[in-house]
């Protein structure tokens, strides 16, 4: 399933860039992340407990940062396996400044397994954007803490 | 000698309620997960969730940890029993070895990977849970075309082309056909793979005596007798030591013929744990691991003359496999190519079959199996060839038909259809639809600027499967029919039925020979300790072949009753009808009880006579049968959403002689609703990774009965020569007629904005999109 | 489909039952129509269950001062076939009418399917257009909140930990109200592919007032607001009707998934928006 999509954050193109791979900004904005850890230089391993009213599912997951070039873009891709199937998703992240803010725009590929691919594709789409703009949302209160 | 009743009404012929329904209606029929069995133990099978992986490692500790789970068995342990049988052999065919579990590699969604046993259903199924597997995922193929692409990811990596066979048919000259037609029509055209989703879905229950020696397993399986023959053979067991219960069986349309690798498996587990063990499939497991049907990517060119006459027929069919062969999986195919000319007269045709391996669960006989996508192909291809030239559909049909004087008429494909009157069919249905009314309708409509249309499929079937020559395993019938010594009548049938309606028509038929009552006729199946050997329920054969052997068995019988009749009477000039055995020079009688007690009795034996009255035939048929029919559709799409609705829908169907024309409007009906959820609704759709997406009732729609339009059925009758009772057989037409009509419909509606082909489903979106955007859909 | 261990419990009292959810980890089982067949996929996993089932008195629909109140139990049965809500509130009658199919109606409640808010479920579309109140309650209290608020996100509600839906209240309907509910069914689900809510009033010619609840469409389900100005105030002609269905998607992100893409939904969104008012029209 192909996404994209963009949101707009009110920092700096550099700081939004610093932020968006920052592990404790990553670890706050992540849906469901319960424990991040860093396992080498640019790479993450995490717990997330996802939770959409009734629906739960426990996954352990994998963040990698890739193809860096500050501050304009990067790569993400974001794993998760848990009994109830498997995501992974990948995207270009490309920032632009918009009058003193960042816009981030995303494009890239969200690919589900096992359970929830088998009973899911109805709601994956609406679910999908949802979790990435939870994401944002939180990076956006980041954002303007700091 | 007492007053006897002689019985003078038969029941062959009439509208008979099933003796069935009762029990499956009030909830007391006995499915296998109604057996209970004291120590029971439970399984459930932990299944991959990628289409394509190595297995790197499992790690079944924290399972066996889990109080109450008694063992946990994965494909090291399973090395000794398997392969899952294969029973179709071609030229070249790889045969990819189907272990019962997973090994080092993971081949489809849902490949099962683990059993756990414990001692219940709840306690396995948390168990699977906490099984951990290391998979190292793989790159995956799920369409058949991307699996022939060069580059594509093997499915085995033994064959890397992913081919597992290649199947060529050829008669006439097609060639030449070809060069001299004046018109020629190419298209490709999809039959979509589809769920068969059976209400009852499959499981088994394997019951283990070691004193002696001996295994039980019910299945949920349309052939009991051959699944005995596999199993063993797969379990290593002597055949005489295992036993096949088939119970009441929710319905199987194909997905039931076939041997899984649960039975196996449950086989092993029981002996292994020495309990009873029961696996009950889940509705998932049976989306995912139960065999899919169809699966075809079609190349049709037709030739043909601008006066209809149909010259030649060329076929590249791309099967896709799946990733193992079930029990019949490429046989399937080659039936496409058999019924490919449909019940036309020209003689040139060339088929290309290529079998294709996908990482997805197998496909094999659902409903139809080869003949759904034959008939939609060539019927699509008259529709296409009459609308290049401008000529009514059942113009170009009249034309183009085998006429009733060419029969028994020899195909170029080898076969030898019995009788026919096809001409005779199309009539009716255009008769009883009011077919020039309609056009005239349709023209008004579309004047209105209103989405018409009318579409009709002449199909022909292949039934009655069949002579053995012609199938892997056989294709006779057994029947016994036992007089018992209160005059009561058991038949012990080798067909399967699940859901038919045999033991209701075998009945009538045992009634009519012997002039008993519904009520006195028991009739027993699907019980391989009861039931001498058999083949089972499917390619609409229970009837005509199964049905034959009764009566050739009552044959047989009656000669018996006669002789202990005579003994009785003291007479050499007996006559036996409607239950009564008579003197003809006194006018004695006596009754079928009377006799059967005295068969029993023995006090005095009719010279040369053993003892009871039992009678055991095995019939083997010299041909098949070819019923045939024309169904005709009108629809209407609307132009706003894409909707397709259906106005009317006339089916005459001729199955030859009917024993209960209730039963025979039940299995038209029935066809015709699974045609429709082909036409308009199904798919199972695998995404590029193999996931099937369309993995639950909630995404895949099948008709529900608000969605089946009044099904207007009439029937023609010509009975076949190939058994005494005429019948050949209806199981299978309703699905094979309805999804070209359906499709020639909707096409028909959309023809004045210039579409010329739909593949199915026939979905709104995809109408709304030919309507809106003249693109393809 | 065997969910896992799960604790059950069936109190007799709301009170007792609003203590047992009052931390947030028990999970309410009203119906039980969604949340059972989750946790048979396993895609819930409650630890605990508290079945709303037994308690008394959650169960009604009944008038008061203009308006129809209606127990967070009461199924789409009932609320499909009450001569109350038929006569006074006949939009949500109708709405009711087509959800799934006759055995889920049977069993399905109304605050059920609003606490879980599937962005394809059918009452959202008619709640909207009634502007319907939600009256939620928790341990030792309880609010009230407008429909529009309570729909915050995808399977996403304005609910709290430990809170429950309690009733529904909608409007009692003045005489020359027209309304209508038009959906297109999934034909494997039931589920509103899109399905639209309608309510008009007009006199003397023109509409007065005019709600549009859209379900189905996007991740919630929303009033067409703009659609709705387009229409009040206008002679509700068919122009009229086709600019006002035109505007329903206006800047709505529409779903998309193997039935129907985002570009077909919004297409559907505005014929039945058409279809919807012309209806109600018809019956204003």
């Amino acid at each position: 399933m192909k996404i994209s999509g963009a949101y707009t954050l009110p920092a700096n193109p550099e700081r939004t860039y610093t932020l968006l791979q920052d592990p404790e900004a990553l670890a706050a904005s992540m849906p469901g992340c319960r424990e991040l850890v860093r396992t080498a230089e640019d790479e993450y391993e995490m717990k997330m407990n996802l939770v959409i009213s009734s629906i739960q599912g426990l996954f352990a997951g994998k963040i990698r940062v890739a193809d860096k070039e500050f501050p304009a873009r990067f790569r993400l891709i974001v794993e998760g396996d848990g009994k109830i199937g498997f995501m992974k998703g990948e995207g270009v992240l490309t920032l632009s400044p918009v009058d003193g803010a960042t816009e981030v725009r995303y494009d890239g590929e969200v690919q589900v397994g096992g359970m929830i691919a088998g009973v899911g594709q109805r709601l994956l789409d609406a679910t999908a954007k949802y979790l990435i703009k939870r994401f944002f949302e939180k990076m956006r209160e980041r954002a303007c803490q700091e | 000698m007492a007053t006897t009743i002689t019985k003078t009404e038969t029941l062959v012929g009439k509208r008979i309620r099933r003796k069935e329904d009762p029990r499956l209606i009030t909830g007391t029929a006995t499915y296998v997960d109604d057996i209970q069995m004291p120590g029971m133990h439970y399984a459930a099978i932990l299944r991959s969730p990628h289409a394509a992986a190595r297995i790197r490692s499992i790690r079944v500790e924290p399972a066996l940890e889990h109080p109450g789970v008694v063992a946990v068995f994965t494909g090291k342990d399973v090395e000794g029993i398997g392969p899952v049988p294969c029973g179709a052999s071609l030229p070249g065919l790889r045969v990819p070895y189907h272990s019962v579990l997973a090994r080092d590699r993971v081949y489809f969604v849902g490949h099962p990977v683990a059993v756990v046993v414990a001692r219940d259903r709840y306690i396995a199924r948390d168990a699977v849970d906490r099984i951990e597997v290391d998979y190292e995922p793989l790159p995956a193929v799920a369409d058949p075309e991307k699996a022939l692409e060069p580059g594509a990811p093997a499915v085995h990596p033994e064959w890397p082309d992913n081919i597992a066979f290649t199947y060529h048919q050829e008669a006439g000259d097609v060639d030449k056909a070809f060069a001299e037609a004046e018109v020629v029509v190419r298209q490709r055209i999809v039959s979509q793979r589809l769920i068969p989703t059976a209400l009852e879905t499959r499981g088994v229950v394997a019951d283990w005596r070691s004193g002696e020696r001996s295994l039980t397993i019910y299945s949920s399986t349309q052939i009991p007798h051959l699944m005995r023959t596999l199993v063993a053979q797969a379990l290593g067991l002597p055949e005489n030591r295992l036993r096949v219960v088939a119970p009441e069986v929710g319905g199987g349309f194909g997905s039931k013929l076939n041997v899984y690798a649960e039975e196996i498996l449950m086989g092993f587990v029981a002996m292994k744990i020495g309990k009873p063990i029961k696996w009950i499939e889940s509705r998932r497991e049976n989306f995912l691991c139960t065999i899919h049907g169809r699966g075809h990517v079609d190349y049709f060119e037709i030739a043909g003359k601008r006066d209809g006459t149909i010259l030649g027929l060329k076929l590249k069919l791309i099967q896709d496999l799946g990733a193992y062969h079930q029990l019949l999986t490429p046989a399937i195919p080659t039936l496409s190519v058999l019924m490919m000319p449909g019940i036309y007269r020209f003689r040139n045709i060339r088929a290309d079959i290529i079998g294709v391996f996908t990482n997805c669960v197998p496909t094999d006989a659902y409903r139809g199996a080869g003949r759904p996508e034959a008939t939609h192909g060539i019927e699509r291809m008259v529709d296409m060839l009459a609308a290049e030239i401008g000529m009514d559909p059942a113009e170009i049909r009249f034309k183009n038909f085998v006429r009733p004087e060419e029969f028994p008429y020899e195909t170029p494909t080898g076969l030898s259809y019995d009788t026919g009157n096809y001409a005779g069919a199309l009539e009716k249905a255009l008769e009883v639809a009011g077919y020039h009314q309609l056009r005239e309708e349709q023209k008004k409509a579309r004047q209105e600027g209103r989405l018409m249309g009318i579409g009709i499929s002449t199909y022909g079937e292949i039934c009655a499967f069949g002579p053995s020559p012609a199938t892997p395993a056989g294709g006779w019938e057994s029947a016994t029919v036992r007089v018992e010594p209160t005059g009561k009548v058991t038949v012990l049938t080798g067909a399967s039925p699940h859901g038919q309606g045999e033991e209701t028509t075998f009945a009538q038929i045992v009634c009519d020979e012997l002039g008993v009552d519904m009520d006195d006729v028991v009739v027993q199946h699907g019980d391989t300790a009861i039931v001498p050997y058999g083949i089972g329920t499917f390619g609409s054969r229970a009837t005509a072949v199964g049905g034959t052997a009764v009566y050739y068995a009552l044959q047989a019988l009656k000669e018996k009753i006669k002789k202990f009749g005579a003994t009785l009477l003291e007479s050499d000039d007996v006559s036996f009808s409607g239950g009564v055995c008579v003197c003809n020079k006194t006018g004695r009688s006596v009754s079928l009880a009377e006799i059967a007690a005295a068969s029993y009795r023995a006090a005095k034996l009719p010279p040369g006579t053993e003892p009871g009255l039992v009678s055991t035939y095995f019939w083997e048929p010299p041909n098949f049968t070819f019923p045939f029919g024309a169904h005709i559709v009108v629809t209407e799409v609307d132009r706003e959403t894409g909707a397709v609705e259906i106005k009317r829908y006339v089916a005459v169907d001729d199955c030859g002689k009917v024993i209960n024309p209730m039963l025979v409007d039940g299995q038209v009906h029935g066809g015709v609703a699974q045609g429709l959820g082909q036409a308009l609704y199904e798919q199972a759709v695998y995404d590029e990774n193999g996931q099937l997406v369309t993995g639950e009732l909630t995404d895949y729609a099948i008709p529900k009965a608000t969605m089946v339009p009044r099904i207007e059925t009439e029937h023609t009758e010509t009975p076949t020569p190939v058994n005494p009772l005429g019948i050949k057989g209806v199981g299978e037409a309703g699905t094979i007629a309805c999804s070209p009509a359906v499709v020639n419909s909707v096409v028909d509606a959309l023809s004045p904005l210039g579409v010329r082909h739909i593949d199915m489903p026939l979905t709104p979106e995809k109408l709304w999109r030919l309507i809106h955007k003249g693109g393809q859909a | 489909m065997i969910p896992q261990n799960f604790e059950y419990e069936a109190p007799r009292t709301l009170e007792e039952a609003l203590q047992l959810l009052a931390d947030g980890s028990a999970k309410p089982l009203a119906g039980g129509m969604s949340l059972i067949p989750l946790m048979k996929l396993r895609l819930a996993a409650p630890e605990r269950v508290v079945d709303l089932g037994r308690i008394p008195g959650l169960s009604y629909i009944r008038e008061e001062d203009g308006a129809i109140r209606i127990g967070a139990m009461t199924t789409h049965y009932e609320i499909e076939s009450s001569p109350v809500l038929k006569a006074r509130c006949p939009l949500l009658a109708a709405t009711a009418a087509q959800i799934g199919d006759m055995q889920v109606r049977n069993v399905g409640t109304i605050g059920g399917s609003l606490a879980h808010a599937d962005p394809a479920a059918d009452y959202p579309a008619a709640l909207l257009a009634l502007e319907a109140q939600v009256r939620l309650a928790r341990a030792g209290a309880e609010r009230t909140v407008a429909i529009t608020d309570f729909f915050t996100d995808v399977f996403t509600t304005a609910l709290e930990p430990g809170e429950i839906v309690r009733e529904v209240i909608v409007p009692a309907e003045t005489p020359g109200t027209g309304v209508s509910y038009q959906k297109v069914a999934h034909p494997a689900s039931g589920f509103a592919v899109v399905g639209i809510a309608a309510r008009v009033r007009r006199s003397e010619g023109r509409i007065t007032m005019a709600r549009l609840g859209v379900t189905g469409l996007a991740a919630k389900p929303f009033r067409a607001i703009a659609a709705e100005k387009l229409l009040e105030g206008s002679s509700a002609t068919e122009a009229d009707v086709r600019a006002a269905a035109g505007a329903v998607p206006d800047g709505v992100e529409a779903n998309s998934d193997l039935y129907a893409s985002a570009e077909y939904r919004t297409h559907l969104a505005r014929v039945y928006a058409a279809r919807a008012l012309r209806a109600a029209l018809q019956a204003a």
